[in-house]
Formats: structure tokens, C-alpha cells, sequence
């Protein structure tokens, strides 16, 4: 049941690098999972195979049993969305119509918006709190308003499973809690599974049920949050000291950096060296 | 806010797209009539009509059946099809500066005319279906190897690329073009060079006849694909989330766009400009959404053109400025400030 995505054996790289090595990863489904890693550790490149927005080398995505990169992409599109990062939009759409073309997997050719789109889309709008703003361009709402534009976009597309790759970069705090409470909120009332890549592991761990860790397209660590944020995953996949203490509200694992590990070891022989001469 | 707000603001854009597209359509009839009478000879409506409906002396007669009627239908004509494929590469290049000229399609269908106008007579009646024809292979094959140079493995296309790529080849082109143009004799020279600025020269019905058939099988065929540049102009990533086969469709599209600007650049020589300016202008009027930019940017493209065609018989009566030159003297400014625009 529990096994709808997942991942075979994936190899995913550009000509002769691999990226991604022998990935066999598994999405809970109806949870929050984050993708968290270093920079360049591949994580973005796993999510966007696993939306089928690249093509892996080697192996398979399954989507309930089947590859989705050998099925129809219209078929597949209403099962998941992707939100890419720093998504633009063509000058002078509005709120509304960008919401629009989240049915756009469900029509046809000339095709005009059913009664049921309409009541989508709106639903969309009402559940992004974006119903306010539907007239307003685009490109002149805040940060947080238009990334729950987006968001509202791939509601409207109405599937299951929602990619999203890094969904809070560029935002400032408040926006970042903005968009985070409604992923929050789409996963608990909607039951929607939810997968994405967040750069702030408090973030991840709070609002995440599963986290995976990656380092050079491997997985190090997964599972809940309390099995993830440990000293020594931190270390392995980050590079870093940090203390983990517990969120005084709700009791995750919160981190608090305080060195680079890399350096820390010359520190420690430095020191060493200084006692012992 | 509820269902019915939403529905009716959605009435709104559509009623102003409407309104808008008839308005350019009575402009372009205006301009019609207005063109119409404008020449060497005079011809009041009123004569117009008279010669029309079987009435008026032979003279009348040529000149209005003979002369400007397909002169004025050609240039409605190629305003749409340069239009909608500047519109289409725009669309799909997400670059506001991508033209059918100045990716280079307008200059491989000008080689290959320069090509057959050096090696065979201007005067044969084959010719005349013939050099769309050709004009079309070289469009397509000047594309082909834009699009060929411009793609990269696991990549597809990025649009700065496309554009670049294009400007090289165009170089090229232009450069054998010159070449070829020196060796003509006085009388080719005079076709081609008449040709290259835009003329829409010895305009009669076998051109409109010739290029019929491409606009009425592409034109309704771009129109059905509105919804999927709709979704393509929100970048690959998105598209193909979506749903959409992105490289399939800009195939697709790219080569619609390709076989519309090649037909009209063949039958109206080296227009440039229409194509970058009018889907801007109807962007301006309708907004992105491709279900109401592309007629709005064909109806502004046969605006332009028509405009253009007609100023150029009147300004320097009773000789003729060539309907390209006149576009290039408005489009060239327009580029411009086109341009300082994107910098911010």
C-alpha cells in the first residue's frame, strides 16, 4: 500500500559523470519528506528524475508499479506535480490564469474550463489563501504570495503527489513559514505526500515525517527526523559540528552548528602539537 | 470571493480580448479601403465599389482586380503569417527578441531566391510556385542547422543559444548572399535587391493562390496548439510537468513557425521587424494567454503590413518606398527601445 513511489537502481548523471549512483529510495506515501544534502550532493537532480522532469541512465522510477518515464506524461501529470525552483511567469498573467493552467493535464485542444475546473481552481486559490489576489500579476506579489501562487498552480492540478525543489530559497523568514504551513496543512487536510528539497534542516525536521539525507547521490541516512539529525549524519553529510537540541514546543531535533568537522580536525592536531612541543 | 466573482472577471478578459480584436479588424478594413484608393490613379469608395460589382472601364478594372486588391490581400496575408511566427518563436524560445528574421529564416529563404534567380530567368510562370517553394526549403534548411548547432545533448535548447546561433548563420548567409548578388546582370540585380528590401513585388492572385494553402493548413493548426504555448512559456521544467513532450512540441511548433515565416518571406521578400513587433504590440492589447495573442498578433501583423504597404505607394508618389523599408524605419526604433527595456 504504502509503496506507490519509489525508485529501482537509478544511475542519473550527464555523459560520463554519474550523479546519482544505484538509487533505490522510497517515498512514504501521505507524508512530508525532505530531501536535505550539500550543494551539488545531487539531491535536486534525484527529485527532478523522480518527477520525470530528467531522464535517469539507468533503472526506473515507479509510480504504483509503473516506470514513469515509459508511460504517457499527460497520464503521469495527473498523478504528480513539480514546482521547480525560481519559477517565472510571463509578464502580466494573473493569479487566476496561472492557476488556470494547472488544469492544463486534464484538457483537451481547444477545449474551454469545465464547471469542475472552475470549482478547482478556485478551491486551489481558497486553500493558498491566494482567492484575494487572484486579478494581480504575478510578478508583483511578494515572495511568499507568489510561491503560493505556484503552489496553487500544482493544486490545481489536482494529483497526489507534489514535488517541490526548494520551495522557501529566497524567501525571508516569514515567507518561508508562510509557504512551510501550507505544505503543513496541504498534507494533514488533504492528505497530499509531499516531497521536496529544503537547504534548512530545522525546517526539514519540524515539518517533515521523513527525511533523507544525501551526499554525493547516495543515501547516508532516513527515516524520521530523530534517526536523521544526529551528530554524526551531520557530520557525514554536511561537513560540520553541531549540537542537536530539542524543539522546546514540539520536541524534533533541532541543530545548531558550531564548526566546519574539517577543520576542527587540524584544530585538534594544532593543539596537539602545541601541548605535546 | 466566490465562484462567480472569478467567473465574471474571467468574462471581463474575455470581452476585452473580443473588443480588441474587432477593433483591429475594422482598422485593417479601413486601411483597406483607405489603401485602396491610394496609388498613382485615384479610386473613390465609391468607384471602388462600382468596379466591384461589375461596373467601372477596363482601366478601372486592371488596376483594382489586377493591382491592389491581391497586392492588399498578400499583404494581410504575410502580416499574419510573419506574426504568428514571431509569435510561436517567442512563445517557445521565451525570448522576447526571437523573430523569424532575425533567427536567420528570412535570410535562408532570401539565399535560396538569390540561388535561383542567378541561375534562372525571373519571367517563367513556374516560377512563381516555384520560388515559395524554394524559399521554403531554404527557410527550413537555415533552421534545421540553427536548431542542429544550437542543441546540446541532456540540454535541448536554451534560448540564448538559439538566438546567438542564429545571428552567426544569418552573418554567414548574408555574406554568400553578397557574393552571389555581384555576379547577377544588371536586370536580376534590380529583382533581387528589390526583393531583399521588402517589396511586395509584382503582388497578383497566383501568390495568393500559392500561399493560401499554408496559412489556412498552419494557421488553424497553431491556434489548436494556443494552450500548450500557453504552458511551454513557463520554461521546460514546468511544461513537462505539466505533461507536455517539450522537445516534441518545439519541434512541432518551431517548424510551424518556420513554414509560415518561409512562404510569406518568399512571396514578400525580406520584411523584417513584423514579426518582433507585432506579437508586442498584441501582448500590450491581450495579455500572454496564446488563446487571444495569436489572432491579435495576426490581425496586428496584417495591420502593420498593410499600413506599411500603403504609406509606401503615397509618401513618394508617384514612385514606391518598399513595404519592408517602411516597417524597418518603425521597427527599427521599436527594437531599440525593446531593448534598453530588457537591461533592467
Amino acid at each position: 500500500m504504502s509503496e506507490r513511489l519509489n525508485t529501482k537502481n537509478l544511475d542519473i548523471g550527464y555523459n560520463e559523470n554519474l550523479i546519482v549512483k544505484e538509487l533505490n529510495l522510497e517515498i512514504p506515501i501521505g507524508k512530508i519528506t525532505a530531501l536535505v544534502g550539500a550543494n551539488g550532493s545531487g539531491k535536486s537532480t534525484i527529485l527532478k528524475t523522480m518527477a520525470r522532469i530528467m531522464s535517469p541512465k539507468e533503472g526506473t522510477v515507479l509510480l504504483d508499479g509503473k516506470s514513469i518515464h515509459a508511460q504517457s506524461t499527460k497520464e503521469v501529470a495527473k498523478q504528480l506535480a513539480i514546482l521547480p525552483q525560481n519559477p517565472t511567469a510571463p509578464d502580466g498573467l494573473t493569479v487566476y490564469e496561472l492557476v488556470n493552467y494547472g488544469r492544463f493535464p486534464h484538457q483537451q485542444g481547444f477545449g474551454a474550463l469545465s464547471t469542475e475546473d472552475k470549482r478547482i481552481i478556485n478551491w486551489a486559490l481558497e486553500m493558498t489563501g491566494m482567492n484575494k489576489f487572484y486579478n494581480r500579476p504575478v510578478d508583483q506579489l511578494s515572495g511568499g504570495q507568489r510561491q503560493r501562487a505556484w503552489i496553487a498552480m500544482a493544486l490545481a492540478q489536482q494529483t497526489d503527489i507534489l514535488f517541490l525543489d526548494e520551495p522557501t530559497t529566497f524567501l525571508d523568514m516569514a515567507h518561508q513559514l508562510e509557504v512551510l504551513k501550507l505544505l503543513e496543512k496541504l498534507n494533514r487536510e488533504e492528505k497530499r505526500t509531499i516531497i521536496m528539497v529544503v537547504h534548512d534542516l530545522n525546517h526539514a525536521s519540524r515539518y517533515a515525517q521523513h527525511m533523507v539525507a544525501i551526499r554525493s547521490g547516495t543515501v547516508v541516512s532516513e527515516g524520521a527526523p530523530e534517526k536523521v539529525m544526529t551528530q554524526k549524519v551531520l557530520r557525514e553529510v554536511f561537513g560540520i559540528e553541531a549540537d542537536i537540541i530539542l524543539d522546546p514546543r514540539i520536541g524534533v531535533p533541532l541543530c545548531i552548528p558550531y564548526e566546519l568537522a574539517s577543520i576542527n580536525e587540524k584544530e585538534k592536531h594544532k593543539y596537539k602539537a602545541l601541548k605535546t612541543g | 470571493m466566490n465562484m462567480v466573482d472569478i467567473s465574471i472577471e474571467e468574462k471581463k478578459k474575455k470581452t476585452r480580448g473580443i473588443t480588441v480584436l474587432s477593433i483591429l479588424s475594422i482598422l485593417i478594413i479601413i486601411t483597406f479601403i483607405i489603401s485602396i484608393n491610394t496609388g498613382y490613379i485615384r479610386l473613390s469608395p465609391i468607384d471602388v465599389i462600382r468596379v466591384l460589382f461589375g461596373g467601372g472601364t477596363d482601366k478601372e478594372k486592371l488596376i483594382l482586380f489586377d493591382f491592389r486588391l491581391p497586392r492588399i490581400v498578400i499583404s494581410i496575408m504575410i502580416g499574419a503569417g510573419l506574426s504568428l511566427s514571431g509569435c510561436i518563436m517567442q512563445g517557445v524560445s521565451r525570448n522576447a527578441l526571437a523573430d523569424p528574421g532575425i533567427l536567420g529564416i528570412n535570410s535562408g529563404a532570401g539565399l535560396m531566391v538569390v540561388l535561383f534567380v542567378s541561375f534562372f530567368s525571373t519571367n517563367s510562370i513556374t516560377s512563381i510556385f516555384f520560388l515559395p517553394f524554394l524559399a521554403l526549403i531554404g527557410a527550413g534548411l537555415t533552421a534545421t542547422l540553427i536548431y542542429v548547432l544550437a542543441y546540446k545533448k541532456h540540454e535541448g535548447i536554451s534560448p540564448t543559444r538559439l538566438l546567438l546561433t542564429g545571428i552567426a548563420v544569418q552573418s554567414a548567409i548574408s555574406a554568400a548572399m553578397i557574393v552571389l548578388t555581384i555576379r547577377l546582370n544588371p536586370e536580376k540585380f534590380k529583382f533581387v535587391s528589390v526583393w531583399l528590401a521588402g517589396s511586395i513585388w509584382e503582388a497578383n492572385w497566383k501568390f495568393v493562390l500559392a500561399l493560401l494553402p499554408w496559412l489556412v493548413i498552419l494557421i488553424p493548426f497553431v491556434f489548436y496548439k494556443a494552450k500548450v504555448l500557453n504552458v511551454m512559456n513557463m520554461g521546460d521544467q514546468i511544461a513537462t510537468g505539466f505533461g507536455v513532450e517539450v522537445e516534441k512540441e518545439r519541434r512541432v511548433l518551431l517548424a510551424s513557425a518556420v513554414a509560415l515565416a518561409g512562404s510569406c518571406v518568399a512571396v514578400s521578400g525580406g520584411i523584417s521587424f513584423v514579426g518582433l513587433i507585432a506579437p508586442h504590440l498584441a501582448r500590450r492589447l491581450v495579455g500572454p494567454k496564446h488563446e487571444f495573442l495569436l489572432p491579435a498578433s495576426a490581425l496586428t501583423g496584417s495591420l502593420l503590413v498593410v499600413v506599411a504597404d500603403t504609406l509606401g505607394r503615397w509618401i513618394v508618389q508617384p514612385s514606391e518606398i518598399p513595404t519592408g523599408i517602411v516597417v524597418a524605419i518603425v521597427g527599427a526604433p521599436y527594437f531599440l527601445y525593446l531593448l534598453a527595456k530588457t537591461k533592467e
